[in-house]
């Protein structure tokens, strides 16, 4: 395999900088960490995405060294970092409220940590103007937290964290702070800075379009388990579970049973209606494409036309009942034979008058047959 | 603002009037000339002249300042701590007779108060005096300043001392670092809410002290007891002055600085 | 470690200074009189053993108990500093809330300086300013002057040594912990929600009593428990103020203690003034948590 892809994942000789091995935390009676077992690799921008309260927190919070496993071991470096407190862990945590010391300004908030293992006057000072120019803070050295904007904030915290140089950052819903305009340019800033320090970074987010964005790998989480770990095309086309396609992105859900053809399967979801053709993950995932399954398949893979298409398997017939224009795309609301909500996204390719799908209207929606993915029901 | 009607108005004025008349009535009466004090026989300074002199009102001023000073340092340490203890300390054995122990104090009428350490210090054999006015008072002075630090360290982001344990710092140096100067004004209010509260404690220092040791409230107790008196006046004037000088004070800088950090978050925003 | 020192050094503290101290005052309350003379019989011999523990219950009684009741100035003292806590504490209201509603409505501006003014009292000597209402109403004192002078009345008012002086004592210095609490409730308030009601045709007076009072409940409850219970055990007031005939319990037990030198009477009346106070105190910690619970 030719090493042009980053993919250390993929390559058995690679040693993995963390390692998660049977790891469960409980709080009392709760269980925050359900026997979790994951490999991080050295130079990766890991994301942990999952909606509040799935873990991802308390997995971050056991590697900077606030929370210690109840059961199992994490490895940094191949070492059980269990006994190492957090100030003497290689390891830095960006925070999610930023947690910027208010008294210090943005110049000894940065030179904090460098202060702790050095009395190099000059080595700390140069270290903090190498942050400073990084983060393109220069000028605001002086400046106390209050005095500087979010976003400006958001890069203090990221160069506090970065100036002892860890093997590995952690950043907690490092844009949450952010209003949406602002996170988009951060999160290309953030990778950015990523590939000039050549740090390993792992994300905490609930933001999907973020962790897709920054990502090398994502891992979804629920309920304190790992739910899927791949790249974010990956996730996003063949996810393995109802769940993960229901949490990324748009979905269009049909329950059915299958019945394996060939390289194909069929899926017969309702009486008295066409069954739907798709392709078992086989190769890529675990489905086997029989016995009771859900069919995904995004919206933007479905096809609406006025016209009935030819020499397409997959047809579906029904009315236009809701239309969600978003400028860029519009989302059709199709309401299909057994009065199910099927949505059709398409590019608005053409201005708004000439569009020529309306309310009411009678249309097919199409797509191929490995438009969508069989997912274990 | 509409509804600021003249209803409003006249309880402020009528409050405020009965807040501060007595306070003023004293303050002008002890420039009184005349020593039947209910009598104004022209302005005069004679009384201050005559407060000065008397040897025994600026020893029992020296006492009370020294009790003072030092209980107010000590139940500030300990008020600190035990607010850490209260805020952050978790599950512990014994923990719900702690918090008791320091929120008790704080309705405990003072006659109690005094009596119970009075018989604790006959009981031990110890010397009445300074020492165990200054033991008496820090104990309940403690109490108070937890209270004031312990409502600061609930709303202190936890994040700034886990920052400050990520980027290094022992647990002792993250809390002398980062969060001892955040919640220095409150630590700073519970010293002086300690040194206010012994400055003026009349009953627990009649309780714990001896001969040796008389503080001003005793002294100007038992001369107050007779009746009014045109030196306990001059004394008063002096002590409501430095409280209104210095509260004034206090709140114009804390005022100042609540602009200053209003204009700077403004001027970060148009910068943003 | 390092959690254990911080935990046991304040704890110590108020095991021994705190504690300790109140568990001597059960002890002596249950010992036999014996005038001023240290160590009260029993005392506590640990090293004889159970034997030396059994022994010293034994010999504990509810003598001095008896003796607070057979004695009517002790019940009479504990009911009348309760009478004189409670309807000092209704004056208070009556007082405070105006101040404290009109406080809340006056423009955000002067609110910290009012707020202010309210705190600078308690910031000054208790002791003065007690005192300060010595000269005010005395028989010759600025009151009974400025009404002889008016032509109100002929003969001076005696106000000085009763318990109306009591009351007004009680009611200035105690006013700020009523305005406080009821301030912070009515300030959290939103105007709107008046003008809502007044929307819905309630009259100005109906909106007040239908919507400001019940939001305010928390900040009054607070607020007469702040004055009832100090005021319950008061001692400087009732001996500056009041006269021969006010009866209120904190100067029963100083005079107890300091004049008839009975330790183990005055131990019993502070216990039983504690066994009064608990009422209040859990009835007043209930109601904050009640207000932490609804804000939080």
């Amino acid at each position: 395999m030719s090493q042009t892809v980053f993919a250390p994942w993929n390559d058995p000789d690679e040693t993995p900088l963390i390692r998660f091995k049977g790891v469960t935390k409980r709080f009392g009676g709760f269980t925050a960490i359900d026997d979790l077992t994951l490999d991080i690799y050295a130079r990766e921008f890991f994301a942990l995405l999952g909606p509040s309260g799935c873990g991802k927190t308390t997995l971050m919070r056991m590697l900077a060294g606030f929370e210690n496993a109840t059961e199992g071991t994490i490895e940094l470096s191949g070492q059980n970092i269990a006994p190492i407190p957090p100030n003497k862990r290689a390891v830095n945590m960006m925070f999610q409220s930023y947690a910027l010391f208010p008294h210090l300004s943005v110049w000894e908030n940065i030179a904090f940590g460098l202060k702790r293992e050095s009395t190099d006057k000059e080595a700390i000072s140069a270290r903090v103007e190498e942050m400073l120019r990084l983060t393109r803070l220069t000028k605001f050295a002086k400046r106390k937290p209050h005095q500087i904007s979010g976003g400006q904030r958001q890069r203090v915290a990221l160069a506090r964290s970065l100036a002892k140089a860890p093997k590995l950052l952690l950043l907690d819903e490092p844009l949450g702070a952010l209003d949406k305009k602002l996170r988009e340019e951060t999160q290309f800033e953030l990778m950015d800075i990523q590939e000039k320090t050549g740090t390993t970074f792992v994300i905490v987010t609930h933001d999907q379009e973020e962790a897709m964005t920054v990502a090398s790998r994502v891992a979804v989480m629920d309920e304190g388990r790992l739910v899927q770990v791949d790249t974010p095309d990956v996730i996003y086309e063949a996810p393995n579970s109802v769940y993960v396609a229901d949490f990324i992105g748009d979905v269009n859900i049909i329950e059915g049973h299958a019945t394996p053809e060939g390289e194909r399967a069929r899926i017969d979801w309702a009486e008295g209606q066409p069954p739907i053709w798709g392709t078992p993950r086989g190769a890529a995932g675990t489905g086997s494409g029989a016995g009771k399954v859900a069919f995904a398949i995004r919206p933007e893979k479905v096809a609406i036309a006025k016209e009935k298409p030819e020499g397409r398997r997959n047809l579906l017939e029904g009315q236009v009942i809701d239309i969600a224009y978003l400028g860029n795309s519009s989302t059709y609301h199709v309401k299909i034979a057994d009065g199910r909500i099927f949505k059709a996204q398409t590019a608005n390719t053409r201005r708004l008058v000439n569009r020529d799908i309306t309310w009411e209207d009678r249309v097919w929606l199409s797509f191929t047959e490995t438009a969508g993915v069989i997912l274990e029901g | 603002m509409k509804r600021f009607s003249w209803f409003n108005a006249t309880s402020l004025t009528l409050g405020f009037a009965f807040l501060y008349l007595p306070m003023i009535i004293l303050v002008i009466y002890s420039f009184n000339e005349s020593k039947l004090v209910t009598v104004w026989a022209g302005f005069s300074t004679k009384w201050y002249g005559e407060l000065f002199r008397d040897q025994e009102f600026l020893d029992a001023a020296w006492v009370t300042l020294q009790v003072a000073v030092f209980s107010s340092t000590i139940a500030t340490v300990l008020g600190t701590m035990a607010a850490t203890v209260l805020v952050r300390a978790g599950r512990f054995a014994g923990r719900t007779l702690f918090s008791g122990m320091i929120y008790a104090p704080l309705v405990m009428p003072e006659v109690i108060t005094g009596l119970s350490l009075l018989l604790l210090f006959i009981g031990i054999g110890l010397d009445r005096g300074i020492f165990t006015i200054v033991l008496a008072h820090t104990t309940f002075a403690m109490c108070y300043v937890s209270v004031v630090v312990s409502s600061r360290l609930t709303s202190f982001d936890q994040a700034l001392e886990e920052a400050a344990l990520d980027l290094g710092c022992t647990p002792f140096q993250a809390f002398r670092l980062v969060t001892l100067p955040i919640i220095a004004p409150a630590v700073i209010s519970g010293w002086l809410l300690a040194f206010t509260l012994s400055l003026d404690d009349l009953v627990i220092a009649s309780f714990t002290t001896g001969p040796s040791a008389t503080t001003l409230p005793i002294k100007i107790f038992s001369a107050v007891r007779l009746g009014v008196s045109p030196e306990i006046n001059a004394l008063s004037t002096l002590m409501i002055g430095i409280v209104t000088i210095g509260v004034i004070t206090a709140s114009l800088i804390s005022k100042r600085a609540a602009v200053a950090q209003a204009r700077d978050e403004r001027a970060a925003a148009r910068t943003a | 470690m390092r959690k254990a020192f911080l935990i046991a050094v304040p704890y110590l503290w108020l095991l021994l200074l705190f504690l300790v101290p109140f568990l001597i005052v059960l002890k002596i309350s249950l010992s036999d009189i014996a005038l001023a003379i240290p160590p009260y019989t029993p005392t506590l011999d640990v090293s004889a053993g159970w034997q030396g523990i059994r022994e010293f219950f034994a010999a504990l009684d509810f003598e001095n108990y008896v003796f607070l009741t057979t004695d009517d100035l002790y019940w009479k003292a504990y009911l009348s500093s309760l009478q004189i806590a409670g309807v000092s504490t209704l004056i208070t209201l009556a007082v405070g809330y105006p101040i404290a509603y009109a406080m809340a409505r006056a423009a955000p501006e002067w609110r910290p300086t009012l707020l202010m003014l309210v705190i600078l009292p308690f910031w000054t000597s208790f002791l003065i300013r007690v005192y300060s209402w010595m000269g005010i109403l005395s028989s010759e004192g600025v009151l009974n002057q400025l009404l002889m002078g008016l032509g109100l009345i002929s003969e001076p008012l005696q106000i000085l040594s009763t318990n109306i002086a009591v009351y007004i004592g009680i009611v200035y210095t105690y006013l700020p912990f009523m305005i406080l609490p009821i301030y912070a409730a009515l300030e959290k308030m939103d105007e709107s929600l008046l003008e809502a009601a007044e929307d819905l045709g309630c009259s100005r007076l109906s909106a007040f009593w239908l919507v400001t009072v019940p939001l305010s409940k928390s900040g009054i409850i607070a607020g007469c428990f702040l004055v009832f219970i100090p005021a319950i055990g008061e001692f400087v007031i009732p001996s500056l103020l009041g006269g021969s005939n006010t009866l209120m319990i904190g100067k029963v037990l100083w005079e107890e203690f300091f004049s008839n030198r009975d330790w183990p009477v005055a131990s019993a009346v502070a216990i039983i003034l504690l066994l009064i106070l608990i009422v209040p105190i859990v009835l007043f910690q209930r109601n904050e948590q009640k207000a932490r619970e609804a804000e939080g």
